[in-house]
């Protein structure tokens, strides 16, 4: 009859398979320490030895980062060699003799050179601490030559960036730095390890993925003083993509040389396929600063300078478009049918709404305005009346279909959208309905309506090609190391405005107005031969200020900004230039001289000068 | 039992845990100071592991002594939920787990990740105590009595095999096994089993081509001639030994490992504790951690000898046998004795889910050992 074990005792029928199992335990136990005193007693000395010898080691080969070059080929980041002076304290013999004979060689004191050789303790003692980075060519030679036999030594070779051009296009490409405790565990399965260098702005950081190649090991050999004996690489590393950038960087160059205001921003961009030409942002920094270890001096010196030199205003600036809205309110008006072109209002100076006066920024009067003239003399008046007509939300919409109040989409970090209000939008934001005068406000680009310089160019782009708004781009190429190409830029256009192609020539036509008629406000910018069209800007810093004061005499920040937008209209290649002038006064006294010089350098054209007929006018817009 | 027997009990009772609660300590203890020299040379992020795993570890006690005011026999009755969880979670770390080392092991909650395998060990553990408790009805279980039992460890372990993670699912199957066996099985089962897995196990050699990962091909080839590929998977093998046997009788030094702070060994914090150990300590430090081990697993073997009831008696069992396993393949890896599995060394080994599956597990013994006569 079979029993059941509830029947036993637990005891009696677990108890001798327990004792079974103890056995069994035992045995293994006995097994494990057998297989550790056979490796550590008996194979030990042996194994001691090949400890000491075995510096086999495997080292992770780093590849050298793609290259960023211009659209003609010209290198604008670069590789190169730098070389660590580093001691490992476990090999280090005489660090006296260290002291000695280094200090001299590197040009170091004694004191600073002994207190750097008893730092090296303060790391693991296998690893290596450096004692001076950044050896020039001839310290290497000199090194390499006196330090021959001595133990402890170790000049590492680590590859830097190298800028060759310094300080053209530093927003553009951005810096590399060591990558941060949260950058790592957000990118460790990639490869990254604690102090590698990643991109942290600019193209460096947005293209991080092709630039860093793929890294490759070493197995190597050292011996028991520390000579390297053999070298096995195991796996090449891959050297990352090069970058073909869109900008000219002779263009930019020209341009850098030629603005030489304290603070703005200048975009030039070809208005058919969205290639960004140059982007100017001033102030800027050196980049070579920031691949050499950068000076706590110099850094405290940049990062707290108030006009913010880390600062890409191309896409970070955020400024009334002021007049240059105009296009768009005009485009906007002649869409929705509220204005022909034939259709006249008067200008009196003044508009007076809901008890509040309006003003133009000619003090006098326009009289009867036509849209030609409107665009032409920039009326404000004029404007104010299509503003009624349309309403905030229909100006709104087609702000947003020139591309305002969100990124371009230019493929640089951090740009921002700036911000095209509508009535829901302020309802929302600030709780407050939308006022009649805040429409004047919009249709003449001031108020809450801001835009970065690279939206107003491709707003600009969008009536000079015809009514295309297209995506900005800033890569042309990106071409692996085994010459695959990864990316080829092709044009995209994002929508396109809803405007006849007669209305939009009826812009275009005052836009080429405001710089060759008499009275236009881009008089400037005029070159003959060619057909310039342009739109000039005074994006106010503070609301009111009495007219009859001159620029000069008000305290710079609260100058007006200046700002010109230009396009030239009949030639095979057309190009778009945006100037922005901090606090720099009128946009058609400051910024459109830039804007001539800057076309006529793109065509190879002899800059004509400024047209002598012009006459000083206090603060025309 | 009433809450006046409780107290009447509570002295005894305590008196019995301590052993195996100070054990587990020291061993704990061992772990963080080798954790700390094997992180060295990782500077400051090696400092904030070891503040982690000293935090695992304080929440690993505290989970133990809150465990320890409940009956184990709440175990019985929540096993088959347990059970069920343990499935869903695995079944949830396939689909949304996290990607590591390319395998899907991980499933983060909130602040932290938890790795449900392990946890899974433990169901594991308590369901097939619930189902062997009546006990065989012959001599020993017969094959077919086994059919169910089998089929509640295979489910989990398929799914453990396949995120892949071949070491905890052969850790699941071996304990399963020796459960059965110490439960009583009949000599045609055991021979029934032993060609089943046999079977198995040929299929996975011929199928091996699309079932492995070419990784754990590599290891297995490795295994057998560590000199294979001396700079792939051989390289973990070659690296460790070195650094046990140059460790010699009584070790280099705390931080004083060359292996460990050159940075020659792999995941030298995780899977290759040991070898940290035995470097920095020698055979001295080998002896006496597996000999802390070894007076855990007696104690454990103990409590499952003298429980109140069959359960608790399989229960603390399993514990054992998992801790046991864990042990012995382990030390096996590092010593070249088994191939590279990639198993924690309980209590040792860097990382959260296994330092509280670890807790739980001595807990398990300890809340036995504490109602043996009640």
């Amino acid at each position: 009859m079979p029993t059941l074990p509830r029947i036993r005792s637990v005891a009696e029928y677990y108890g001798p398979r327990s004792r079974w199992a103890a056995a069994v335990v035992l045995l293994v136990m006995a097994v494990l320490l057998g297989k550790l005193w056979h490796l550590q007693l008996v194979l030990g000395e042996s194994y001691e030895e090949m400890s000491q010898k075995n510096r086999v080691r495997v080292v992770r080969l780093l590849p050298s980062r793609g290259r960023i070059l211009d659209t003609t080929g010209r290198v604008l980041a670069d590789n190169a060699p730098a070389f660590t002076l580093a001691t490992v304290r476990a090999d280090l013999e005489d660090p006296r003799q260290v002291v000695d004979v280094c200090g001299p060689l590197l040009g170091l004191a004694p004191e600073k050179m002994r207190k750097a050789v008893e730092q090296s303790s303060s790391v693991p003692r296998f690893l290596s601490y450096p004692l001076k980075r950044n050896l020039t060519l001839e310290e290497v030679s000199l090194v390499k030559s006196r330090t021959g036999g001595m133990k402890g030594l170790v000049l590492e070779v680590k590859s830097r960036r190298f800028y060759p051009l310094g300080q053209t296009l530093c927003h553009v490409i951005g810096i590399l730095g060591e990558i941060s405790a949260p950058e790592l565990s957000r990118s460790s399965h990639m490869g990254y390890k604690s102090g590698d260098l990643l991109g942290k702005t600019g193209i460096e950081k947005q293209y991080e993925a092709y630039l860093k190649g793929v890294e490759g090991w070493e197995q190597i050999e050292i011996d028991a003083k520390g000579r390297q004996l053999s070298g096995k690489i195991a796996k090449q590393p891959e050297s990352g993509a090069d970058l073909m950038l869109t900008v000219d960087a002779a263009l930019q160059q020209y341009i850098e040389s030629i603005f030489i205001h304290r603070a703005g921003a200048v975009v030039v961009v070809d208005a058919d396929n969205g290639h960004v030409l140059a982007m100017l942002s001033k102030p800027g920094f050196d980049l070579n600063l920031f691949s050499q270890a950068i000076s706590r001096r110099e850094w405290d010196e940049l990062s707290r300078d108030p006009l913010h030199p880390f600062e890409n205003r191309a896409i970070r600036g955020l400024y009334s478009p002021a007049s240059t809205f105009k296009m768009v309110t005009a485009a906007a008006a002649l869409a929705e049918h509220e204005v022909t072109e034939g259709h006249e209002f008067v200008c009196k100076g003044e508009l007076e709404l809901g008890g509040q006066v309006f003003r133009c920024w000619n003090r006098y009067g326009h009289g009867r305005v036509s849209l030609r003239k409107a665009i032409v003399e920039s009326c404000d008046i004029y404007f104010y009346h299509l503003g009624l007509r349309l309403g905030v939300d229909r100006i709104a919409r087609y702000a947003s279909l020139f591309g305002l109040g969100r990124p371009t989409g230019l493929g640089l970090p951090q740009e921002l959208p700036g911000l095209v209000p509508t009535s829901a939008w302020k309802l929302r934001t600030l709780g407050e309905s939308w006022k009649d005068g805040e429409t004047l406000n919009l249709a003449i680009g001031q108020g809450y309506l801001v835009a970065t310089p690279i939206q107003i160019a491709m707003m600009t782009a969008a009536v000079a090609n015809g009514g295309r708004l297209l995506k900005p781009s800033i890569v042309k190429r990106i071409q692996a190391g085994d010459g695959r190409i990864l990316f080829d830029h092709a044009p995209v256009v994002q929508c396109t405005i809803p405007l006849s192609p007669e209305k939009m020539d009826l812009i275009k036509d005052a836009l080429v107005g405001v710089v060759y008629d008499g009275k236009g406000t881009g008089r400037r910018c005029r070159i003959t031969g060619i057909k310039v069209g342009g739109k000039t800007g005074t994006s106010q810093v503070i609301r009111h200020r009495q007219r009859t004061e001159e620029y000069t005499q008000v305290p710079y920040h609260e100058r007006a900004h200046a700002i010109f937008v230009a396009y030239v209209d009949n030639l095979p290649k057309r190009i778009v230039v945006v100037v922005v002038v901090e606090h720099g006064g009128g946009g058609g006294k400051t910024a459109a001289p830039l804007a001539r010089k800057i076309i006529c350098k793109y065509y190879g054209l002899a800059d004509p000068g400024e047209p002598e007929e012009v006459q000083e006018s206090g603060s025309e817009h | 039992m009433s809450v006046f027997q409780s107290q009447m009990g509570r002295l005894s009772r305590v008196r019995f845990a301590w052993p195996m609660i100070l054990m587990v300590l020291a061993l704990s203890g061992i772990g963080l100071a080798t954790i700390f020299s094997a992180t060295a040379p990782l500077g400051q992020a090696g400092r904030t592991l070891v503040v982690k795993q000293m935090t695992w570890c304080g929440f690993g006690l505290v989970l133990m002594s809150v465990f320890l005011f409940f009956d184990y026999h709440g175990l019985e009755r929540w096993a088959p939920w347990l059970y069920v969880a343990a499935v869903v979670l695995l079944i949830a770390a396939w689909g949304v787990g996290k990607v590591t080392a390319g395998s899907r092991r991980w499933l983060e909650i909130g602040f932290m990740r938890l790795q449900p395998s392990e946890f899974a060990k433990l169901a594991i553990v308590f369901m097939l105590a619930r189902w062997l408790q009546a006990g065989p009805s012959g001599s020993g279980s017969a094959l077919k009595e086994l059919l169910v039992p089998a089929g509640l460890v295979v489910l989990p372990m398929v799914l453990v095999a396949i995120q892949p993670d071949l070491g905890t699912a052969g850790v699941i199957g071996l304990v399963a096994a020796s459960m059965v066996v110490f439960g009583g099985v009949g000599r045609r089962a055991i021979a029934g089993g032993g060609a089943a897995i046999a079977l198995a196990l040929t299929l996975v050699f011929v199928a091996r081509d699309w079932l492995l990962m070419e990784y754990q091909k590599k290891r297995l080839a490795t295994y057998f001639n560590p000199d294979f590929d001396p700079l792939g998977a051989g390289y973990h093998i070659i690296q460790s030994q070195i650094a046990i046997g140059s460790g010699g009788a009584f070790g280099k030094g705390f931080l004083q490992g060359s292996q460990t702070q050159l940075m020659f060994l792999p995941v030298k914090h995780t899977d290759f504790i040991f070898s940290v150990l035995a470097e920095e300590w020698g055979f001295l430090g080998c002896l006496t951690v597996l000999a802390l081990f070894t007076l855990l697993f007696m104690t454990g073997l103990a409590v499952a000898r003298k429980a109140r009831d069959p359960f608790g008696s399989l229960a603390a069992f399993g514990c054992t046998a998992m801790l046991f396993w864990h042990v012995t393949i382990n030390v096996g890896m590092v010593t070249g004795l088994v191939p590279v599995v990639g198993v924690p060394l309980s209590f040792l080994s860097y990382g959260g889910s296994s330092i509280l599956t670890s807790f739980m597990a001595v807990a398990v013994m300890v809340n036995v050992s504490m109602r043996r006569f009640s």
